[in-house]
């Protein structure tokens, strides 16, 4: 079963509780306003849990779990290439550490983005067979 | 007696009458009018008033406009100007006021008009994605590419344009945009650093705002054009309603925070006032905050989503797996590097002041990118694989368009040139290695297009820019003018590390958290047997082409992977 009726109406759901959502937002100081957010928040909790329950009867994809612990460790590379320039820059003073700082953050993330979470999803990806 | 007693009776009264009389009279009469003084001389009218009435005497007449005026002399002169004070008439500040206008005025009108050549980017994006993919499929790529524009439109105008530029006020260009306030910033080291804006939503309230409008739409085409890119690369086998979901949340999300960070007085702006790195992060149009946001959100999504079916063989080999229509791909082609017009020399917001002027060479740089580009792509295929690829040349164009991007306004001609013919060749290097070496399927190239040379975009603004340009005199509030490597400051290069950092760092995680999340209660790619029968009937309920006889697909396509597939 491919798209369906229950997806449009999920679909809509999503869309109108996030309408609902930033209007609670933007109006946030006052009672209303947060009142107005909660109501989309539920909104947006009840719109993912009628995409999940009808997730199942979709058929069956290519994709194969496994592999988390790879997956967790290659965001958090990619992430904490990030964090070691965000405060590296404030540590170092100087234009050239500076450079040299911000080549290894990318290299960090690189690493975690191009080679460690490549390979946890090649691990059991469906064309091995 | 008597006569003498009436007598003397009427004589009393005239006398009491005349009395009367004339005290009546006193009392009537206006208080004698102290002696009128001498008028003082009018205050003799300024040079400039006199001037301005002799030009406003020698305007063409009531009668002579009656006559036509094919020539155009004659429409169009002082007569135009509007008068504060008719009965005072032309002044100096009417005629000061009207420049003000017509400066605004015609940066609203460039910057609108470029945004439509923006928009239209959609439809060349359409064509390209589509064309690199097969028939079975046609229908479903292309209502990617045409719902994205709503879904995208949708989220900016509920969250995001408020989170990226909710906080931008202060640009001369479009009369200050002073509603867009307050930028929410944290202390960091010492300083402050903006993270998001807060004025926006729904632009109600005082963003309503003539300013705002025109700005709301140049940066909304922007932000579509990076949720397009993602499409490309998950086309094929992404299930149509995550698609949406995940469009949503990008445009009212990923996209803007970047884009306030880079665009919107956030943190990346200000690496060169807190810290000293040059002119903080610069992109002139884009490189990252579109390109390689779109290309890296891509990536992000494709690692999620897997491989088509039949991509790859069991001993992890590639194979090609042909696009339908490779007419619809170079006219695409040409399509995205018209908008590319509206994309680079528009991001001036404007045509008057403030170093707007510099649009005709921003529009020769993009151009001459995209030549070398092509070049880049044609000559190292040609060279290597024997064949002048078509596919390759047109991915070779965007190569060049997406890198000049961000160092458009910055560099001269001769740098474009450089810069566009490195794009091309790494284009076709970056193709190779996310397909052989990491084992991601991009159908169209995406990812290696717009992330790949993006990220290379944003490093050449580090390299060559070369200090000439002005733009008003400063640039993220730093005075001078951007300036790279070659031409002395080290210190631009280090900003713009910092921004393909956080593309890398920050992006790319985000990105794969949210679709990780999406992935768990939507699931992002379609059933096997969907994805074997092609998307357009399961995903969209009819063909592409409704009238042609498909032929069978290769072995490898269908054959011993089907079984694989759905084990």
């Amino acid at each position: 079963m491919a798209a369906n009726q229950a997806q449009g109406r999920y679909l809509t759901l999503f869309l109108a509780a996030l309408t609902v959502l930033c209007a609670g937002i933007a109006y946030f100081s006052s009672g209303i306003g947060k009142l107005v957010g909660l109501v989309g928040v539920v909104g947006l909790v009840a719109a993912l849990a009628g995409f999940s329950s009808i997730k199942g009867g979709e058929g069956k994809t290519p994709q194969r779990g496994g592999a988390s612990g790879l997956k967790a460790t290659g965001a958090i590379l990619a992430a904490a290439g990030w964090i070691l320039v965000l405060v590296g820059i404030q540590i170092v003073t100087t234009t050239g550490g500076r450079i040299v700082l911000g080549l290894l953050g990318i290299g960090v993330s690189l690493y975690g983005i191009t080679s460690v979470l490549p390979a946890a999803y090649n691990k059991n990806a469906s064309w091995k067979g | 007696m008597t006569v003498f007693r009436t007598g003397l009776l009427r004589c009393a009264l005239l006398g009491v009458g005349l009395t009367m009389a004339a005290a009546l009279s006193a009392q009537q009469a206006p208080p004698a009018a102290p002696p009128a003084a001498a008028p003082a001389p009018a205050a003799a009218p300024s040079p400039t008033t006199l001037e301005l009435k002799a030009a406003q005497g020698k305007a063409p007449s009531s009668a002579d406009l009656q006559k036509g005026d094919p020539a155009g002399t004659i429409t169009g002169t002082i007569s135009d100007v509007p008068v504060a004070d008719t009965s005072v008439g032309l002044t100096v500040p009417d005629v000061a006021t009207q420049v003000g206008q017509n400066k605004i005025a015609i940066n609203f009108v460039w910057t609108l008009i470029t945004g439509f050549l923006v928009m239209f980017m959609q439809a060349g994006f359409a064509m390209v994605e589509s064309g690199l993919c097969r028939v079975k499929n046609a229908n479903h790529t292309y209502m990617m590419n045409f719902v994205v524009y709503g879904c995208g439109l949708f989220a900016y105008w509920v969250l995001g344009f408020a989170i990226q530029m909710g906080g931008a006020a202060g640009n001369g260009n479009l009369g200050g945009l002073a509603s867009l306030t307050p930028e929410f910033s944290i202390p960091f080291f010492g300083k402050t650093w903006g993270l998001f804006g807060q004025s926006g939503i729904f632009l109600a309230g005082h963003t309503y705002d003539v300013g705002v409008m025109v700005i709301f739409l140049f940066e909304m085409v922007f932000m579509d054009t990076a949720l397009t890119i993602v499409t490309g690369a998950c086309a094929e086998r992404w299930k149509f309603v995550t698609f949406c979901v995940s469009s949503v949340l990008m445009g009212a999300l990923t996209y803007p925070l970047f884009g306030n960070w880079a665009w919107g007085g956030g943190w990346l702006s200000q690496l060169g006032t807190n810290l000293g790195l040059g002119k903080g992060y610069c992109d002139f149009a884009g490189s990252g905050v579109v390109h390689a946001v779109g290309g890296i959100t891509a990536l992000a999504v494709s690692l999620i989503i897997g491989a088509r079916i039949g991509k790859f063989n069991r001993d992890g080999s590639s194979n090609a797996i042909i696009g339908h229509d490779i007419s619809a791909v170079m006219i695409g082609c040409f399509i995205l590097a018209f908008g590319w017009f509206g994309f680079n020399p528009g991001s001036t917001l404007g045509a008057s002041a403030n170093g707007n002027l510099r649009i005709g060479s921003i529009a020769v740089n993009t151009m001459l990118a995209g030549c070398t580009g092509t070049f880049g792509a044609m000559l190292y295929m040609w060279m290597t694989k024997g064949k002048p690829d078509a596919s390759m040349a047109g991915n070779g164009l965007l190569a060049g368009l997406v890198a000049i991007t961000a160092p458009s306004g910055f560099v001269n001609p001769t740098g474009s040139a450089i810069i566009g013919l490195v794009a091309g060749v790494l284009v076709c290097l970056s193709v190779v290695f996310v397909e052989n070496n990491m084992k991601v399927d991009d159908p169209v190239g995406a990812i290696s297009v717009h992330g790949t040379c993006g990220l290379w975009g944003v490093l050449s603004v580090g390299l060559f820019a070369d200090g000439t340009s002005n733009y008003g005199g400063s640039w993220n509030g730093v005075s001078g003018s951007v300036t790279g490597l070659f031409y002395g400051d080290a210190s631009q290069l280090a900003a713009q590390l910092v921004g393909i950092s956080t593309l890398l760092g920050f992006v790319f995680t985000f990105s794969y958290v949210l679709n990780v999340v999406l992935d768990a209660f939507l699931g992002q790619r379609v059933s096997a047997e969907s994805e074997l029968a092609g998307l357009d009937l399961p995903e969209m309920g009819q063909l592409g082409y409704p009238e042609f006889v498909f032929r069978s697909e290769p072995e490898f396509l269908t054959g011993a992977l089907r079984s694989a597939a759905v084990a």
